[in-house]
């Protein structure tokens, strides 16, 4: 295992979130602590509605806590306007969501160019390294194809290549492999690995498949809106029997 | 923020919706094509009444006459004052039928700046015979040289010239109208009835057709010293009629002239008002209807953007999560709007040329005011800039909601909403 550099890379502090209001008013999470260190390799477990998901927008800079702090590369979220904010999300989190959201009218190469070309990439360089994330996951012939003649899997692997295009200190996938079977979540979760051991790239992820989570280094579990476990994956695992 | 990235976007949404992009481009492409084409119509309309005017009637007149002032009674009388003295059955003041020393005034009005020529009439209505027919007619009595100078008559004037009124004794110009009525050609001998009792002859010299049916229909020409005798004016004479070098300046010219000779004087816009506000009436009439035209389009615009928007919730979402801003996306989406805007001026402009021309081409005669064989168009370039601007306008503010909408939209609520 790599040693944990001395800051975290994402930490929260009493993290409150609250949705709702007045008799709709629903806490979901209710104070959560967590740190984690640069190169790690995590995954969330816990029941569908325990607030994962929203963990997940708090922690890459989508939503803004109710209480408490999120700190992204020691930054606290909560002192940053909306542009700056913006800024964070493009420089040093790569989103990867369930359903992978590409942008329909756009190659499987624009779409990884994108958030290079919002990041003040020029045309060319966004190009050249669009097209190597997209050869490094496979997809080097079809890089002209626009996501609709694209495999569910093959979508989901631009949509991991649109997620690296910036070298974001933090890859969070909210279930990533959710719509995937087991070859290309295997996969996808061979990425992830290679990324986390070679370029100590921070991966936070959701998942609900024990094998999966297996391949891990560190397993958070939430229950209710309370971290409940939190440690070394083996140790994770073999508590949850 | 990034414009060339914004734009690339907003160009991939347009021609991968090419149908979507058609629809809206076209709903803004007829709204400008027939705004253009209405106003050609009217303006050309307009246009051609205005030539005509100016160029057949005299810029500014003075007539024999005062401008109605105010009574000396009037203070004493002053009813909102409630004032101490009420007049009852006061007549208006007698009407001057002169203009005393006719030569003077005009010489005196000829020094003034921009104005370019003077001439005197006496003008009066008379009852033209020939044979059993009889019609009245407006007499004009001219001096054909001077006259001639402040409005073109003799390009109106059909198998003869004006100066033909100085021809031996008793020459008349009739109006092509009045010769209708009468049943004359050129050549003929006709009788007007004198003031004074009486007829006499004047031979018909030739005929006057301007296609201004009021003016076909009514007058005659001859020489002032016969109108004088027709209408018993003795040396008098009661107008005098000028040309201006700038016709557009006729209402203040006519202020000084007033001023200068005391008699009322009237601009040709004042003499046409009438017919002018007429014209300002059409022209608000056909920009109300063709603006009706462009808001349609507009809400065409607004309701496809809309969809547009909503569809791409997702996107837009995930385009947030990538670091892009409210304010990019707004940009983006309005930047589309814009663009169907421009590309709805440019297809409206093109049509509305070819059916400004189309319709001109329409044989529809017409009669009344300005006589033509098909309708007037003014296919001008200022038509093209006032649609051009409601267009954009209108694409502008139709575009601004769901700009604001696909800006505004809040990332989170739509991820848990497909997660
Ligand atoms: N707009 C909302 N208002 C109130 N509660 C909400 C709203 N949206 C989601 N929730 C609740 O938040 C809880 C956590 O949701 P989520 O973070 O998506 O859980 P998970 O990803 O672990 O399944 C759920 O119990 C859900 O019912
Ligand atoms: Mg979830």
């Amino acid at each position: 295992m790599i040693a944990a550099s001395p800051r975290p890379v994402l930490e929260t502090r009493g993290l409150v979130r609250v949705l709702g209001e007045g008799d709709a008013r629903n806490e979901i999470l209710h104070g959560v602590d967590l740190a984690i260190p640069q190169g790690e390799f995590c995954a969330i477990m816990g029941p569908s509605g325990s607030g994962k998901s929203t963990l997940m927008y708090l922690l890459g800079a989508l939503d803004r806590p109710s209480g408490g702090s999120v700190l992204i590369d020691g930054a606290d979220t909560a002192k940053l306007d909306d542009d700056a904010l913006a800024a964070v999300r493009n420089r040093k989190i790569g989103f990867i969501f369930q359903f992978h959201y590409l942008m329909p009218e756009f190659t499987a190469l624009e779409n990884v160019m994108m958030p290079l070309l919002k990041g003040g990439a020029s045309s060319r360089q966004a190009r050249a390294r669009a097209s190597a994330l997209l050869g490094d996951l496979g997809l080097g012939d079809k890089l002209g194809r626009i996501p609709g003649r694209l495999s569910g899997g093959e979508q989901q692997r631009v949509a991991i290549a649109r997620s690296l295009a910036n070298e974001p200190l933090v890859i969070l996938g909210d279930e990533p492999t959710g719509n995937l079977d087991t070859k290309n979540a295997d996969r996808v979760f061979a990425v992830f690995e290679q990324l986390a051991r070679e370029k100590r790239q921070t991966i936070v992820v959701v998942t609900h498949d024990p094998d999966m989570a297996a391949r891990t280094d560190r397993i958070l579990r939430i229950v209710d809106g309370r971290i409940v476990d939190d440690g070394p994956t083996k140790e994770v695992l073999e508590r949850m029997g | 923020m990034n414009p060339a990235l914004l734009l690339f976007i907003a160009r991939r949404h347009l021609s991968s919706n090419f149908l979507r992009t058609c629809i809206s481009v076209g709903g803004v492409a007829i709204g400008v094509c027939f705004m253009i084409m209405m106003s050609s119509l009217m303006t050309g309309f307009e246009g051609k009444f205005v030539k005509e005017t100016i160029e057949s009637s005299p810029h500014v007149t003075v007539f024999d006459d005062f401008r109605a002032g105010e009574d000396d009674f009037d203070h004493w009388a002053d009813r909102a004052a409630g004032g101490p003295v009420e007049v009852e059955g006061g007549k208006p003041r007698s009407r001057i039928f002169r203009i005393k020393k006719p030569l003077e005034i005009l010489d005196s009005v000829r020094r003034l700046e921009g104005i370019e020529a003077a001439a005197p009439n006496v003008v009066g209505s008379s009852i033209l015979s020939f044979g059993a027919k009889e019609t009245g007619s407006t007499m004009y009595g001219i001096d054909p040289e001077a006259q001639e100078a402040v409005v073109a008559t003799d390009q109106y004037v059909q198998g003869g010239r004006m100066t033909d009124l100085y021809s031996s004794g008793g020459a008349v110009i009739v109006g092509s109208g009045v010769a209708e009525r009468l049943g004359v050609k050129k050549g003929d001998t006709i009788g007007v009835s004198l003031r004074s009792g009486g007829t006499r002859s004047l031979k018909v010299v030739a005929i006057l057709h301007t296609g201004v049916t009021t003016i076909d229909f009514s007058r005659s020409y001859v020489l002032v010293s016969l109108a004088q005798q027709v209408l018993g004016m003795g040396r008098d004479v009661n107008r005098i009629v000028m040309r201006l070098r700038d016709h557009t300046q006729a209402p203040e010219i006519a202020v000084r002239v007033e001023k200068l000779v005391g008699y009322r004087t009237e601009s040709w816009q004042e003499a046409n008002q009438n017919f002018l506000s007429i014209f300002v009436l059409q022209q608000a009439i056909t920009y109300i209807v063709t603006s009706g035209i462009m808001i349609v389009a507009g809400f065409g615009i607004l309701n496809i953007l809309i969809m547009l928007v909503l569809e791409k919730y997702p996107e837009i979402a995930m385009m947030k999560s990538m670091g892009f801003t409210a304010r990019d996306i707004a940009l983006a989406f309005f930047i589309e709007g814009v663009a169907i805007g421009i590309l709805g001026v440019l297809v409206g402009s093109s049509l509305g040329y070819y059916l400004t021309e189309f319709v001109g081409t329409l044989p529809i005669p017409q009669k009344g005011l300005v006589e033509s064989e098909h309708l007037i168009m003014n296919n001008m370039p200022r038509n093209y800039y006032i649609a051009a601007a409601a267009a954009m306008l209108v694409t502008m503010v139709a575009s601004v909601l769901p700009a604001l909408r696909a800006g505004r939209m809040d990332p989170v609520e739509t991820l848990r909403g497909h997660a």
